[in-house]
C-alpha cells in the first residue's frame, strides 16, 4: 500500500482481510438470492399452489334427502331445518385466552349473554363454561380455542331470530342450519318407513377403508359413490335404509376463503382468490311414492289400539302392493333421527331396546310366529292336490285323539266333520287324521308354493324366513327320531312351523287370486323432487302355486264359511254387510317359564297368539288382511274383530277415492303424480 | 483504493464528509421496513395496528441518537470503551434481577412503562470494547490463540450471560461478530485449525448441556422440515410457502395471502421478510437484499478507509452486526438456516433492535466522516493541501 494520504495507526494488519470479508458477505447474500431464486422462480408455481390451497377450503353444500310419500301423496318423511348453535371459545370468552398480546380491549365477553339467550340451565352453563376455558389453555393458531363447539341443538325459531338479530353484538356465535328428518305421522308405519341415524363407524369404514387418504379420486368414487362422511345421516331401517341410494342425493361443494384460524372470510379481497368452478350444486335425493295408504294405516292402528303387541298386513291381492303394514308396539322415528338432539336419541334407544315387547322389531316381516289354524287351508290343499283325502268324507271328532301314548286335543267335540266343516269350525282332529295320510313333506311342499317359510324378498327390514319343517329338517334337529306328532302339529300350524304375517298375507292373497304369489311391493314409484316419475314399478309375480282351481275353490268356500256359516269360528264377529272370507287361528306359544319370569310376565307370555287371516271381498277379492295379536288369546274373539274393523275402514276409504280419481280424470289439473295414481287405479280392474 | 483520490479533494472539510450513500441506504431500508410492517400488521387490526407507527417513533428516536453518536468524535468512545462495556455487563446482570418474563425467557428491563433489551445494546458495546482492545494492541505479526484470549473473554462474558436468559439468537450474533473481528486480525493457521477442532468438540457439549429443548427442536425441524408441519415446522413451512408464492413480481402490496390470512407467524418480529417476499416477489427481494449487501460492503469500505484501528474494527463490527442479522434472518425465513429468533435490521418491529441498528449506523457515519482527520498523536503533517 503506497497510499499514504490518510494517516493510519497500523491498520496494515487488517488490510488483507477486507477483501475476504467483503467477498464472504457477498457470497452470503448471493446464497440467499440463490435460495430466493429457487423458491420464487423455480418452485414459485408449486408454492403459489400451496398458498392458494391454504386459504381455499371446499365446503360441502348439503343436499336434501328425498321425501317419502304415501299412495295418496301425503308426506310420510321429509326434512326440516334444525338450528344448532356453535360458539368459538376464543371469541365468546376472550378473557379465557392466555396471551394478552393478541387480545384487544374492544372484544366483548359475549358468553354470558349467549348463555342467557339460549336459556341454558345452570348445569349446562357451568359445564360449557368449563369446556370453553379448557379449550383456550393455549391460543395458538390451531388450538381448540378457535374451533367451534356445539352448544345447543334444534333451537326454537324464536331463539334463532333473537340470536340473528343481535349477531353483531355477540361475536363468535354461529347458528348452523342442519336438515333433520321429520316424520309427520310420528309412530305410524314407523317400522316400514324406518328412520335415519348418524352413520356408525362400522358402516363408514365399509365406504371409507383405512387407506382412504391415499386413494385417488376415482377409487374414492368407486368405494364411496354416495360420498359418506363422518357425521352423515344414513337410513337405518325400513324404506329409509333399503332405498338409501335413491333418497340420499349427492352433496355439492362450494369454495370458501378461510384463514389460518379457520374463520371464513368474505368481501372482494377474498372473492378475488376463488377460482372457477367455485361451486357445484348439490343433487337432491329422489322422492319415493309408497304403496302404503296412510288412512288405512291409521285405521289399522285404531283397530289394534286396545292391544299391546301385534302386527297387521293389508295387501292388494291383485298386485302384491302393501296397503298397510303395521307392527306394534311402535317407536317415534323423530326421536331416533336426531330431531330433538343427541341426548334424546340415546334415551330413546335405551328405552326401546330394554322393552320386552320389542318395539324395534318389525313383526310383520322380522318376526316369525306359529300360524296356528290359519295354516290349515294349506294342509287341506296339500291333501286335495295329491288326492290323498276325499274332501266329502267325514271324520269323527271326539275332542281328543291318541297317537301312540300321547293324546292330541281339539278345541271341543265337533262330531262328524268333512273338510269344509273342519276348516270352518277349525277342527284339529280332522287335520290330525289328514296329516297322517298326507305326511309332513307334502304339506311343506305346498306351503312353500304359497311362499310360506321363505323370505318374500321385500327387503325393507331384515326378513325372517319363518319355517315349514320337513322330515329332513326334523332329522337334523332331533337326530333321526322322527315322531308322528311332528306331522300332526305341522298340519295345524303348530310345533316348529312359523310364518311371518307378511308371508301369510301374500299366501292368503294367492288363495284369493287363484294361486298367484306376488312379490310384495312397498315402493310404487321413484320421482324427482318436482314430481316427475323417474321409475315406476309394475307388480311382479313371484311364483304360481301349482293347485287346481277346483281345489282352490273348495278351500275358498270353506274360508267363506268360516265367517259366514253359522258354525264358522268367526261367524259371531262378522259384519253382515261385508263379504269376508278368512281363517281364525289361536297359536300356542309353547312358553314355559324356565328363566324365572315374574308371574305377570309369565301369564302374558303363556297366552296364545291370536290370528285372523282373510281376504275381501270374498267373491272378487281385492285385499288380503292378516292380523296377529301377540299373546292376545283367542283368534276368533280377539283377532277377527280387528280384521273386520280394518276391512270396514278399507271399504269406507275406497269409495271416496274412486270418486276422487274420476274427478281427476275430468279435470286434468292435478300434477303428474296424481296422474300416476289415477293410471294405476284404472289398471287394477283389468288384472 | 483508487477512489480515495476523490475524497482527498475534500480533505479538511469534515462537514462535507457526510456519508450520503450510508444515509440513503439506511433510510431506504427503514422506509421499506415501515411500509412492509404496515402490510404485515394490517390484518391483525386490533392487536398490532399501531406497530408500524411505533416503529416510526423508534426510527426517529434512533435517528436522533445516531446523529448524536455520529457527532461525537469516536475517539471518545475509544477512551470510554471499557467503561461502556462495563455498564453493558452490569445491565445484563440486572436483567436476571429485574427482568420480566416473556415466553419463558427474561430479556427485558422495565423502567416505568418503558422496557428495553440490554442484550441488543451489548452488541455495540462489545464491538467498542473489542475495537479498543485491538487498537491498544497494535501487533502486526501473526497472532496465536493466546493473543486472542482477552478479546475472547470480552466476547464470552456477554455471550454466556445472554445465552443464560436464554436468547440463543442474540448470543449467536455476538459470537459471530466476535469471530468476524477475530478473523480481521492475522491469526496463525495453526491456531485456526486448533480453534476449528475445539468448536467441533464443543458443539456436542453445547447440544447436550446448553441448548433448551425448544431450540433443539427447531434445529431438528430445520434438518428435516417436513417432519413436523403442525408443530415447530409450521412457522418455517408457512414462511417458505409465503416466499415461494411471491413468484417473480409478487402479489402486490397488502395482497400476500399467507399474511392476509394469518399463516405467516410472528409477521412483525421475526418473519416480516416472508410478508415482503409474497407482496413484492423476487424482484422486490432482489432490491432488498441488494440494499443489505451494499450496506455491509459499504461498512467494509468505511473500515478500509478508516484512519485508525479503532475505527476500522468499529466499522467491521457494525458491518458484521448488520450482516449476521440479515443473513441469519433471511436464511431462517427462506429455510437455509434453522429458526433462531434473529431480527432483520430495520425491518423487524422492536424498539431496542431498531435503536441499536440506528446507533450502529451512527457509529459507521462517525468513522466514515472522520476518516481524514489527522490524529494528533500520529500526525504526519500532510495537511498541506
Amino acid at each position: 500500500m503506497t497510499n499514504l494520504l490518510v494517516p493510519r495507526s497500523d491498520v496494515s494488519e487488517f488490510r488483507k482481510r477486507y477483501r475476504w470479508l467483503a467477498l464472504f458477505a457477498f457470497v452470503g447474500f448471493a446464497a440467499v438470492v440463490l435460495r430466493l431464486f429457487h423458491l420464487q422462480i423455480i418452485q414459485g408455481a408449486k408454492y403459489s399452489q400451496i398458498a392458494h390451497e391454504n386459504v381455499i377450503r371446499r365446503v360441502a353444500v348439503p343436499t336434501t334427502r328425498g321425501i317419502i310419500r304415501d299412495a295418496q301423496g301425503r308426506i310420510l318423511a321429509s326434512s326440516r331445518p334444525s338450528f344448532n348453535v356453535l360458539v368459538v371459545p376464543g371469541r365468546v370468552m376472550p378473557s379465557a385466552r392466555p396471551s394478552r398480546s393478541s387480545r384487544s380491549a374492544d372484544e366483548p365477553e359475549s358468553w354470558s349473554r349467549v348463555a342467557d339467550t339460549l336459556r341454558l340451565n345452570p348445569d349446562e352453563r357451568t359445564r360449557l363454561t368449563a369446556r370453553i376455558r379448557d379449550a383456550c389453555v393455549t391460543d395458538e393458531d390451531r388450538s381448540p380455542c378457535w374451533r367451534p363447539i356445539l352448544v345447543r341443538e334444534d333451537l326454537s325459531r324464536d331463539i334463532v331470530a333473537e340470536l340473528k338479530q343481535h349477531a353483531t353484538e355477540v361475536p363468535g356465535v354461529e347458528v348452523v342450519s342442519q336438515p333433520v328428518r321429520y316424520y309427520p305421522y310420528k309412530e305410524l308405519g314407523a317400522h316400514v318407513i324406518g328412520y335415519t341415524a348418524e352413520i356408525d363407524a362400522d358402516t363408514l369404514s365399509k365406504f371409507r377403508p383405512t387407506n382412504w387418504e391415499t386413494l385417488s379420486a376415482e377409487e374414492r368414487q368407486q368405494s364411496n359413490p354416495l360420498g359418506y362422511e363422518p357425521g352423515d345421516m344414513i337410513g337405518a331401517t325400513g324404506v329409509e335404509r333399503t332405498w338409501e341410494s335413491y333418497l340420499r342425493g349427492q352433496r355439492g361443494w362450494e369454495k370458501r376463503v378461510v384463514d389460518a384460524r379457520g374463520r371464513y372470510r368474505s368481501g372482494p379481497e377474498a372473492e378475488r382468490l376463488l377460482d372457477a368452478p367455485s361451486r357445484q350444486e348439490p343433487l337432491p335425493g329422489r322422492d319415493l311414492r309408497l304403496t302404503i295408504d296412510v288412512d288405512l294405516e291409521q285405521a289399522v292402528e285404531r283397530a289394534l289400539r286396545p292391544y299391546t303387541a301385534g302386527a297387521a298386513v293389508v295387501v292388494d291381492v291383485r298386485s302384491g302392493r302393501l296397503l298397510a303394514v303395521y307392527s306394534k308396539p311402535e317407536f317415534d322415528p323423530n326421536d331416533l333421527s336426531g330431531g330433538s338432539g343427541r341426548d334424546r336419541i340415546r334415551e330413546s334407544f335405551n328405552k326401546l331396546y330394554s322393552d320386552p315387547l320389542r318395539p324395534m322389531l318389525d313383526k310383520t316381516m322380522s318376526g316369525a310366529f306359529a300360524p296356528g289354524s290359519t295354516f290349515k287351508p294349506f294342509s287341506a290343499l296339500a291333501a286335495l292336490q295329491d288326492k290323498l283325502v276325499n274332501p266329502a268324507e267325514r271324520e269323527r271328532c271326539d275332542g281328543y285323539l291318541y297317537f301312540g301314548r300321547r293324546a292330541f286335543h281339539c278345541t271341543h267335540v265337533h262330531g262328524k266333520v268333512n273338510m269344509h266343516d273342519a276348516i270352518a269350525q277349525s277342527c284339529n282332529i280332522y287335520f290330525f287324521k289328514l296329516a297322517e295320510a298326507v305326511g309332513v313333506d307334502r304339506i311343506a311342499r305346498l306351503a312353500s308354493e304359497f311362499g310360506l317359510g321363505q323370505k318374500t324378498g321385500l327387503g325393507v327390514n331384515p326378513e325372517s324366513p319363518g319355517r315349514i319343517p320337513t322330515r329332513s329338517w326334523y332329522a337334523l334337529r332331533y337326530k333321526g327320531q322322527f315322531r308322528i306328532g311332528f306331522t300332526l302339529n305341522t298340519a295345524i300350524g303348530q310345533g316348529a312351523t312359523t310364518v311371518t304375517p307378511l308371508q301369510l298375507a301374500l299366501a292368503y292373497g294367492a288363495i284369493a287370486n287363484g294361486g298367484t304369489v306376488y312379490s310384495p311391493q312397498i315402493v310404487r314409484a321413484v320421482e324427482t323432487s318436482d314430481g316427475a316419475v323417474v321409475q315406476d314399478f309394475p307388480p311382479r309375480v313371484r311364483q304360481k302355486a301349482q293347485v287346481s282351481p277346483e281345489n282352490l275353490a273348495r278351500v275358498n268356500d270353506a274360508l267363506y264359511a268360516v265367517v259366514n256359516d253359522e258354525k264358522g269360528t268367526a261367524f259371531p264377529v262378522r259384519d253382515a254387510t261385508l263379504e269376508v272370507a278368512g281363517k281364525t287361528g289361536t297359536a300356542q306359544t309353547g312358553y314355559v317359564n324356565t328363566s324365572g319370569d315374574e308371574p305377570k310376565k309369565a301369564w302374558y307370555m303363556s297366552r296364545d297368539h291370536a290370528w285372523f287371516a282373510s281376504y275381501f271381498p270374498a267373491k272378487s277379492p281385492e285385499i288380503a288382511v292378516v292380523v296377529l295379536v301377540e299373546h292376545g288369546g283367542s283368534g276368533p274373539t280377539i283377532a277377527a274383530p280387528i280384521a273386520m274393523q280394518i276391512i270396514r275402514d278399507y271399504r269406507r276409504l275406497a269409495q271416496p277415492h274412486a270418486t276422487k280419481a274420476a274427478g281427476a280424470k275430468d279435470g286434468h289439473q292435478s300434477g303428474p303424480s296424481a296422474t300416476a295414481i289415477k293410471a294405476s287405479h284404472q289398471e287394477r280392474p283389468r288384472e | 483504493m483508487r477512489n480515495l483520490r476523490d475524497h482527498a479533494r475534500l480533505f479538511g472539510l469534515p462537514r462535507d464528509q457526510f456519508d450520503w450513500a450510508l444515509f440513503l441506504t439506511a433510510s431506504a431500508l427503514a422506509v421499506i421496513g415501515v411500509i412492509n410492517l404496515y402490510s404485515a400488521t394490517s390484518v391483525s387490526r386490533a392487536a398490532l395496528s399501531d406497530i408500524y407507527i411505533q416503529q416510526v417513533y423508534w426510527l426517529v428516536l434512533g435517528g436522533i441518537l445516531a446523529a448524536v453518536v455520529a457527532m461525537i468524535d469516536y475517539r471518545h468512545y475509544e477512551r470510554l470503551g471499557y467503561v461502556l462495556y462495563g455498564i453493558g455487563i452490569v445491565l445484563l446482570v440486572l436483567v436476571f434481577i429485574l427482568g420480566k418474563d416473556i415466553r419463558g425467557s427474561s430479556r427485558w428491563i422495565q423502567i416505568g412503562s418503558f422496557s428495553f433489551q440490554p442484550s441488543e445494546f451489548m452488541k455495540l458495546l462489545m464491538i467498542i470494547a473489542l475495537a479498543k482492545y485491538l487498537h491498544d494492541d497494535p501487533k502486526t505479526d501473526s497472532r496465536s490463540l493466546k493473543d486472542l484470549l482477552i478479546p475472547a473473554a470480552l466476547a464470552a462474558i456477554p455471550t454466556l450471560l445472554i445465552l443464560k436468559q436464554p436468547d440463543l439468537g442474540t448470543a449467536v450474533i455476538l459470537a459471530f461478530i466476535f469471530a468476524t473481528i477475530a478473523l480481521l486480525t492475522k491469526i496463525r493457521w495453526k491456531s485456526l485449525v486448533t480453534l476449528a477442532v475445539a468448536v467441533g468438540i464443543a458443539m456436542p457439549l453445547l447440544w447436550t448441556y446448553v441448548f433448551h429443548d425448544y431450540q433443539k427442536q427447531r434445529i431438528l425441524v430445520f434438518l428435516n422440515p417436513e417432519s413436523n408441519l403442525l408443530g415447530s415446522g409450521w412457522h418455517a413451512h408457512h414462511a417458505r410457502v409465503a416466499i415461494g408464492a411471491g413468484g417473480v413480481s409478487g402479489e402486490g402490496f397488502m395482497r400476500g395471502t399467507q399474511n392476509q390470512f394469518l399463516f405467516v407467524p410472528d409477521q412483525h418480529s421475526d418473519f416480516p421478510f416472508a410478508v415482503f417476499a409474497q407482496d413484492w416477489g423476487f424482484l422486490g427481494c432482489l432490491i432488498l437484499v441488494a440494499l443489505y449487501t451494499f450496506l455491509v460492503l459499504w461498512a467494509v469500505r468505511i473500515a478500509a478507509t478508516a484512519k485508525d484501528r479503532f475505527g476500522a474494527v468499529l466499522a467491521i463490527g457494525v458491518g458484521a452486526l448488520v450482516f449476521w442479522h440479515a443473513f441469519f434472518n433471511l436464511g431462517m425465513v427462506t429455510g437455509i438456516l434453522p429458526v433462531v429468533g434473529v431480527t432483520l435490521p430495520l425491518f423487524s418491529a422492536g424498539g431496542s433492535s431498531v435503536v441499536t441498528i440506528m446507533l450502529g449506523i451512527g457509529l459507521l457515519m462517525n468513522v466514515s466522516m472522520r476518516r481524514f482527520y489527522v490524529s494528533p498523536a500520529h500526525g504526519t503533517g500532510l495537511s498541506t493541501n
